[in-house]
């Protein structure tokens, strides 16, 4: 049975539908008669730029739920990007359709329209949120910002969004429409601030052991205060680390994936100093309160009867080590594991047991050392490779540079799946 | 790809509106608008158009040219009060951006002529 391929395609289309549904309505709903064509195309580029604004909030909402129905939180971001970018392209056409409209009017009334000192404060309101989204993506695409700086300039996005509506408000008043919008936005901003960053929606964890086995990484065994979370192999969690004795935690929630999970509810987390909280993580002790979120992420989860080729990148070996923990290998499979150093690659021990006693396992270790791997080289050591199902999981320059490689050896593009350690 | 569809289309946003602003600042003001427009009636500024904020003394400016619409208001198919936000102030973004199944359609357009008193002076 080989179920990857259609699930994947229903959900491609769920995501499209549902980023595509609000803003279709709301154009037909709003679609102005009687105008002249580049006034109503101003009033379109409008509603349109608003709705997708809305559904681009809606997609950043980190809710187990509605993570699954879009098949993870990996495509919700992409179609965030996609809703946004779409969004600003529509809202810069919105004002300066206007202006058309006004230059076949009269010359002097395009500049009137624009300037926001002929106008009155709705009309400025709707700059602002202009320049406000302009300056946010200017920040997430220009320059490539330390991930919390970046995070700070991302809010302005989130006023910009909260200025647009307060513009459409105060033009047309109690449109049922608008304020259908403003509550989901605010619906939308809310659960993210509120429940998703300030952890409202998550579950009490308290660490019970830290193990140190290679220098820079640390694997916290996790126990569940209350109710465990139904994690499986393969998935994330959101994890905030609290306060212990000698610990203080960031305070902030990271994506982690499991790298064990035990029937009696406790998890495991192996984390890899990459940055200043992470790098902090790295001094935790037992006893240290945990809060968790989730479990996100569909990595792992509906693999294909097809034999497995697994590619691990550096701490990218957490989910595959968490597979290989949970049960032996029903079929065939090869992981491919490549890290810098030896001595920097994490369950390396662990990982040969299983290849010397699974017979199903084969382990390929490969230290690259600086230099990227030599994929064209190590792809030809896998038997059959076409008829593999590809799982990847790495930093994001790994996985991008192998991708085409498996194009060119046939595989099947649904039938490669990856999870890249980064979020923005 | 994002990042360059970001670049491009802001730079030519910006590009459009200085081309705009370049066009009022060199094309010459066209001269019928101007004798016309005295012919056409008084000028009013914003601050008198402020004064008549009332239901029943309700004044608005529309692309240019003011109106009373006191007489109108009681007619006004939507709500009054969607209106009444809009007396004693410069009203061209609400009455243009009316959408669907609300009443700014041509006949609105040619209710409006009745109503006018004037033009509102450019500050
Ligand atoms: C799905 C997923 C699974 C991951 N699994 C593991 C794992 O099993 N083991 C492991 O060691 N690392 C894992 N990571 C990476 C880990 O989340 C980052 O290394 C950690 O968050 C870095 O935070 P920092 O403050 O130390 O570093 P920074 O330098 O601040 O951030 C480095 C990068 O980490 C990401 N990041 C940082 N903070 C957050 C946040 N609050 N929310 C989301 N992303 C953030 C960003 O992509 C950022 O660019 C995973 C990442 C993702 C997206």
């Amino acid at each position: 049975m080989n179920k990857g391929p259609g699930v994947q395609w229903r959900r491609r289309f769920t995501t499209l539908a549902l980023t595509l549904i609000l803003p279709l309505a709301v154009v037909w709903w709003a679609f102005p008669e009687g105008l002249t064509p580049w006034r109503s195309a101003a009033i379109v580029t409008a509603w349109a730029g608003t709705a997708l604004l809305v559904v681009n909030l809606l997609l950043m909402v980190r809710q187990p739920h509605l993570a699954r129905l879009l098949g993870g939180l990996e495509p919700a971001y992409l179609w965030h990007h996609r809703s946004g970018m779409a969004a600003y392209l529509l809202l810069l056409s919105h004002p300066l359709t206007l202006a058309v409209d006004g230059w076949f009017e009269a010359p002097h009334r395009a500049w009137e329209i624009l300037a926001p000192w002929a106008q009155s404060w709705p009309v400025w309101l709707g700059w602002l949120a202009l320049v406000l989204l302009m300056f946010g993506l200017a920040t997430t695409f220009a320059l490539r910002l330390p991930y919390r700086r970046w995070r700070g300039f991302h809010f302005a996005l989130g006023l910009g969004v909260v200025f647009g509506l307060a513009h459409v408000y105060v033009l047309l008043g109690e449109v049922i429409l608008l304020l259908l919008l403003i509550v989901l936005a605010l619906l939308a901003l809310g659960w993210r601030l509120i429940a998703s960053d300030l952890g409202v929606a998550s579950l009490p964890y308290r660490v019970s052991q830290v193990t140190r086995q290679v220098p820079g990484m640390i694997e916290a065994t996790l126990t569940p205060a209350a109710t465990a979370l139904a994690v499986t192999p393969g998935q994330f969690v959101l994890v905030a680390f609290g306060d212990g004795t000698h610990f203080r935690g960031c305070g902030e929630y990271h994506p982690f994936t499991v790298s064990g999970v035990a029937e009696d509810g406790t998890i495991s987390l192996a984390i890899k100093s990459l940055g200043p909280c992470s790098q902090h993580i790295q001094a935790m002790e037992p006893g240290v309160r945990v809060r968790l979120q989730g479990p996100f992420g569909t990595f792992l989860q509906e693999s294909a009867m097809a034999p497995q080729l697994w590619v691990a990148g550096g701490i990218g070996i957490t989910p595959f080590i968490a597979a290989l923990r949970a049960q032996p290998r029903t079929r065939h499979t090869t992981l491919i594991y490549l890290f810098r150093r030896a001595a920097d690659a994490a369950f390396l021990e662990e990982l040969t047991d299983y290849a010397n006693n699974d017979p199903h396992f084969i382990l390929h270790a490969v230290e690259t050392g600086k230099m990227p791997a030599d994929f064209p080289h190590l792809l030809q050591q896998v038997d059959e490779l076409a008829q593999h199902e590809v799982n990847i999981c790495g930093p994001a320059p790994m996985v991008n540079a192998l991708l085409p490689h498996l194009g060119k050896s046939g595989v099947d593009p649904e039938m490669i799946h990856y999870e890249r350690f980064d979020f923005r | 790809m994002m990042r360059k569809l970001f670049i491009v289309s802001t730079l030519l946003f910006w590009i459009a509106v200085a081309g705009f602003w370049a066009a009022d600042v060199w094309l010459p003001e066209p001269m019928g608008e101007g004798t016309s427009a005295t012919a056409a009636g008084k000028h009013y500024t914003l601050a008198e158009l402020a004064g008549h904020d009332q239901a029943d003394d309700c004044w608005m400016a529309i692309d240019g040219v003011v109106y009373d619409f006191s007489a109108y208001l009681p007619q006004h198919p939507a709500a009054p009060a969607v209106m009444l936000a809009w007396c004693g102030k410069e009203a061209s973004q609400a009455f243009h951006t009316k959408t669907k199944g609300r009443p700014h359609s041509n006949y609105a357009s040619q209710l409006l002529p009745q109503y006018r008193l004037g033009l509102l002076r450019g500050e």
